[in-house]
């Protein structure tokens, strides 16, 4: 036996191609997570601990006092609790809308589709911040400044959630149209029974990206609410980062972790659909 | 018969006391919105909050209703929005720079009627000057100091002795500055172990105007109607920084005002300029003795203020405006302004907030929250204009080329000059 063919038995045996695979992969996650991790440890140390000339993983002496002290400085509890209301609220109305106009632009044929349609691509390209001022008229007037609806209000239609479940539409074969409609399913119930469970990734990806950045929105919930007991998670977040003196780092560090919990572990319980959903964009109506 | 009557009166009494009672308490109760955003660290947003309740209290027909509305640009936006959509709060803070834009909007009333008859028409003069300085605009006062701040110099003790300097004895003058510095920057190779001093970037625009005072210069007159960034005061204070930055590598030339203290803390710069308002943090982070100074003087020595005022928007009723500064002057008395001083680390606004007990007490175990208040007398008010955003970005762009050695500092100023003469007379 030659080195080369012992070798290639040996690493066979040993799984060395795997072991390469996952030393990469192994890599990538370590710096994926190493921020986490470093929010984490100086969520739980002392204030005297954190600037270290050489960098400290392990906090010692453990302190949960920062969380408390979190917990102690804004009413975090009902912030979850808002944030949680405002962005499932945003994500149930988007869903609506989203597929009943993607299923129109994808599928119904009249005259001046295509404009229509660009028209919705233009309002994803109108910066956010250009809009506040007129959305925050329209709220006062509806009287609604200061309640969850105001925060959710504007964000009830979605330009990209309609491309991205258009693009999904598409892409589903005419011919399961034409056999649905020979078995006497049209319309809504085409929608409802095939459209939609064929794009279900595509569903579930838009859904987390829409969770996740209303849950980090900050500058409009801050505009249109006043009193904390409507106010959401990343205002109670800011309040720990100042522009004068730099921030509150053990504190800031603790409202991190909690602020962005949530979101991990939904992430982590859907991610396989979340990775499906990149899959099945690349495999044109093999569905 | 006579029963009944008594009821149907008693009913009759009950709903009228029914309609009118509340209707009436209501009409009394005036409640004001107050936007304020939070500068410093601490538990300032549970402070302002009890202090409100304190003043809610003792004036039973006002209740203040404190909106925290995040750092200081998120506060001016939401101001901004408010105003325009024509439901402006109250009374609000913003940072002092941005009056020239509130005064644009039509967004603020002048005060001086009510800040002549405050305290029998003793109340203005016990500001210290530089603090009253960025309130007044065409001969009128516009809002009242509250949360102010200034730069100062910090250095670390202990690494003053290990490089054999005097650690009672921080640099006085920009050359002591300088030598100082090369001693204290240590090296392994390349890399530099430890920086001698950083002067903080972020807000390195307001830290520029400090060294121009220091100069004997300014950069935009207090109308806001003149800049003088290409003056020779100017050029010369960015080719010190120049020299600590780019020539001598004593100091980093880029940096974020938030990063800074940490640095400091952790020992990798061994002097820092800074706000006061980070010197509650430094206490409790630093595990070795630190000092606090004047910033060095060259011809002689200069600081300007900073921080957030009181103001009272326009376009609410008479009543409500009045009901405002009673809210205004009571959270500016002595008493209150040298509490919210202890409170969040910040300037305490009047003389007499020195003279109160509680921070008498507090300042005889540590001095060195006296540094900024003793300062002030080198102090002016800080440079506003219209449009001041764009005004800074100008100016920190071409501060970091010039110390990254990109642009001369003459052209550099010159440049400036420029651009920002466009902003002003637009």
């Amino acid at each position: 036996m030659t080195v080369g063919e012992r070798f290639r038995i040996w690493s066979r045996r040993w799984r060395l191609d795997h072991l390469t695979t996952h030393l990469t992969l192994g890599f990538f996650a370590l710096v994926t997570v190493t921020p986490y991790l470093w929010l984490l440890s100086t969520s739980l140390k002392l204030r005297t601990e954190v600037f270290t000339p050489t960098p400290k993983w392990i906090p010692w002496p453990i302190n949960f006092g920062n969380y408390a002290e979190v917990f102690d400085r804004a009413p975090f509890g009902i912030f979850l609790v808002n944030t949680v209301l405002v962005v499932s609220g945003i994500l149930a109305a988007q869903l609506l809308t989203i597929t009943l106009a993607a299923y129109v632009f994808a599928r119904r044929k009249f005259r001046g589709v295509d404009l229509l349609f660009l028209l919705f691509l233009i309002q994803m390209m109108i910066p956010i911040h250009a809009t506040f001022l007129p959305n925050f008229l329209t709220l006062r007037n509806l009287d609604l400044l200061n309640t969850r609806v105001a925060m959710m209000l504007p964000f009830f239609a979605s330009g990209y959630g309609t491309f991205l479940l258009r693009q999904a539409f598409k892409q589903i074969p005419r011919d399961l149209e034409d056999a649905a409609v020979i078995d006497g399913c049209s319309g809504l119930r085409f929608l409802w029974h095939v459209l939609i469970p064929l794009a279900k990734p595509t569903l579930v990806a838009f859904g987390l990206i829409s969770l996740v950045s209303h849950w980090n929105d900050y500058l409009w919930p801050l505009i249109v609410t006043d009193t904390p007991d409507v106010r959401t998670l990343t205002i109670g977040l800011g309040m720990f980062v100042q522009q004068e003196s730099g921030a509150d780092w053990t504190l800031l560090m603790a409202a991190t972790a909690f602020v962005t919990a949530p979101l991990l572990v939904i992430f982590l319980v859907f991610q396989r659909k979340f990775i499906e959903s990149f899959m099945f964009s690349g495999l044109k109506g093999s569905r | 018969m006579r029963q009944r009557w008594v009821v149907g009166a008693l009913v009759l009494a009950a709903a009228v006391a029914l309609a009118v009672g509340p209707a009436d308490a209501a009409s009394k109760l005036i409640r004001l919105t107050f936007y304020y955003p939070v500068g410093v660290a601490g538990p300032l947003a549970k402070v302002i909050g009890e202090m409100t309740d304190k003043f809610n209290k003792e004036n039973p027909g006002i209740e203040v209703v404190p909106v925290y509305s995040g750092d200081y640009d998120p506060t001016l936006q939401k101001v901004q929005t408010a105003v325009m959509a024509g439901n402006p709060p109250d009374i609000f803070i913003v940072e002092i720079s941005e009056l020239p834009t509130l005064l644009a909007m039509n967004a603020v009333i002048p005060l001086d009627d009510y800040v002549k008859k405050a305290e029998g028409g003793k109340y203005w003069d016990d500001f210290f000057p530089p603090f009253r300085e960025n309130s007044v605009v065409k001969g009128k006062i516009w809002w009242i100091p509250f949360q102010r701040s200034t730069p100062v110099f910090y250095w670390n003790k202990e690494l003053f002795k290990k490089a054999g300097l005097d650690p009672e004895r921080p640099p006085q003058t920009w050359a002591e500055l300088k030598e100082t510095a090369k001693k204290l920057t240590v090296r392994e190779g390349n890399e530099v172990k430890q920086w001698g001093v950083t002067v903080s970037g972020g807000w390195n625009d307001w830290l520029f105007e400090a060294f121009v005072r220091q100069n004997g210069g300014w950069l935009i007159n207090p109308e806001g109607t003149k800049a003088n960034f290409d003056s020779k005061e100017a050029v010369e204070a960015l080719d010190y920084w120049v020299d600590l930055m780019h020539k001598e590598k004593v100091g980093p030339p880029h940096s974020t005002w938030g990063s800074t203290p940490p640095d400091f803390v952790a020992q990798r710069t061994a002097m820092l300029y800074h706000s006061t308002g980070i010197l509650t943090f430094l206490r409790t982070s630093a595990k070795f003795d630190f000092g606090v100074a004047f910033m060095p003087k060259n011809k002689t020595f200069g600081a300007e203020v900073g921080g957030g005022n009181l103001a009272i928007s326009r376009k609410i009723p008479k009543e409500r405006q009045d009901a405002a500064w009673k809210f205004i002057e009571w959270m500016t008395s002595s008493g209150n302004a040298a509490q919210w001083s202890l409170a969040s680390g910040y300037v305490a606004t009047r003389k007499s907030a020195y003279e109160v007990p509680a921070m008498k007490e507090f300042l005889a175990k540590d001095a060195r929250y006296l540094v900024a208040r003793d300062q002030l007398q080198y102090a002016a008010g800080k440079m506003m204009a219209p449009n001041f955003q764009k005004i800074r970005e100008i100016l920190k762009k071409q501060l970091d080329d010039a110390v990254d050695g990109k642009v001369n500092p003459k052209e550099a100023m010159a440049t400036v000059q420029k651009q920002v003469e466009a902003v002003i007379k637009r």
